[in-house]
């Protein structure tokens, strides 16, 4: 009778052994899957990114400009400068703009590096 | 009113008044970009209050919805300012939740999108600013105009730095304003725009047969805005935290 519980434990573990290769390779064509979707939906979420990287500099760039030639602008009415001040100023605000953007593209340090990291930007 | 409202695409951003209330003399009607705030609110409030409710082991659908918002937005004030920022989380989870959800609610077909007005973008990205001030000229006093005064910079060339550095901070709420405001403007548009070719192919005889095609491209643009709505919103969130943090360590 122990010889006959000890076959059937063997065959039992047997068995064991089959369903566990079986999970264990639906497992892996699961997470192949998986990987492969994933793939995809980074590509869309990267081309997103990039766009928003792309919108962030444009705004910063010509937000500088705006406001370089609006605060000239204000600044001629007041002294009564008419055009001179509209001038130099925009030229600051280009400048403004320009800087906006390289703060973008330069490297981040320290505790801004790693939300930006993540960020993408 | 379906042909007149798909061929004209600003018709969808026209704010109109649903109860006209006057208080001395000031036009403080309710209107349906009021409605959609209000419609916005009470679901970030729903989502928040309902989802935390259980707190169950296993997060059901809506608790982990909650949970996921909560730690993705407190991930990003840490990395961004700190564990010190963090006093400023509810200001940005706020910021974040509201303008997360106007522009999600927002792609539903007759909605009214809140944020595809440069007044309430320039009002949230006004608060944004103004925070930054009063909190870092509260801070660290006159030391906060060090932000403008970056150091080791030649005696001559000072004043032109500065100048720029005033010029690039006024720069930040109009380009964080404009750039909300301008994705949600262009990607409605385009949506409403695509629409029209449907309708206009669709009564144009023979052509007809090709009107499938700006189909596909609504659905595949809508999807497309899902993730802008989604982008914006975060840009929206981490460049908040990018200005708070140069009010709780100014001078770079």
């Amino acid at each position: 009778m122990s010889d006959e519980h000890k076959h059937s434990g063997n065959q039992s573990e047997e068995a064991m052994k089959a369903r566990l290769e079986a999970l264990g390779s639906a497992l892996e064509r699961q997470k192949d899957q998986k990987i492969g979707s994933s793939e995809a939906l980074e590509a869309t979420q990267k081309t997103g990114r990039a766009m928003s990287l792309g919108f962030r500099v444009l705004s910063e760039f010509v937000a500088g400009i705006i406001v370089g030639a609006v605060m000239g602008w204000q600044i001629d009415e007041w002294l009564g400068t008419k055009p001179v001040l509209l001038i130099i100023m925009t030229m600051f605000g280009t400048i403004a703009g320009f800087w906006n953007v390289y703060r973008i593209a330069a490297a981040p340090t320290g505790a801004q590096a790693r939300g930006d990291k993540r960020s993408g930007s | 009113m379906a042909t007149g409202n798909a061929i004209d695409p600003i018709h969808q951003f026209i704010v109109a008044p649903l109860a006209n209330i006057r208080i001395g003399g000031i036009d403080a009607s309710f209107t349906n970009a009021s409605l959609f705030m209000v419609v916005v609110l009470l679901a970030v409030t729903f989502l928040m209050i309902v989802g935390t409710a259980q707190k169950s082991i296993v997060p059901g659908r809506l608790q982990s919805a909650a949970e996921m918002a909560y730690e993705f937005v407190a991930s990003t004030v840490r990395g961004t300012t700190g564990t010190e920022g963090m006093k400023f989380f509810p200001l940005v989870f706020s910021l974040f939740m509201f303008v997360l959800f106007s522009n999600l609610i927002g792609l539903l077909p007759y909605t009214f999108t809140v944020t595809s007005q440069i007044v309430v973008t320039f009002a949230l990205a006004g608060l944004v600013i103004l925070t930054v001030i009063l909190y870092g000229l509260a801070r660290h006093g006159t030391h906060f105009l060090h932000l403008f005064v970056p150091s080791g910079v030649a005696p001559a060339l000072l004043p032109f730095i500065v100048l720029i550095e005033v010029i690039s901070f006024v720069s930040r709420p109009i380009s964080l304003s404009v750039r909300l405001f301008a994705n949600m403007l262009a990607g409605h548009i385009t949506l409403k725009v695509f629409g029209a070719f449907v309708a206009l192919l669709l009564s144009a005889g023979g052509w007809a047969v090709i009107s499938p095609l700006p189909l596909v491209g609504i659905v595949a643009l809508t999807a497309f805005e899902l993730l802008v709505a989604f982008l914006q919103a975060y840009v929206f969130a981490i460049l908040t935290c990018v200005y708070l943090n140069d009010a709780l360590h100014p001078g770079h």
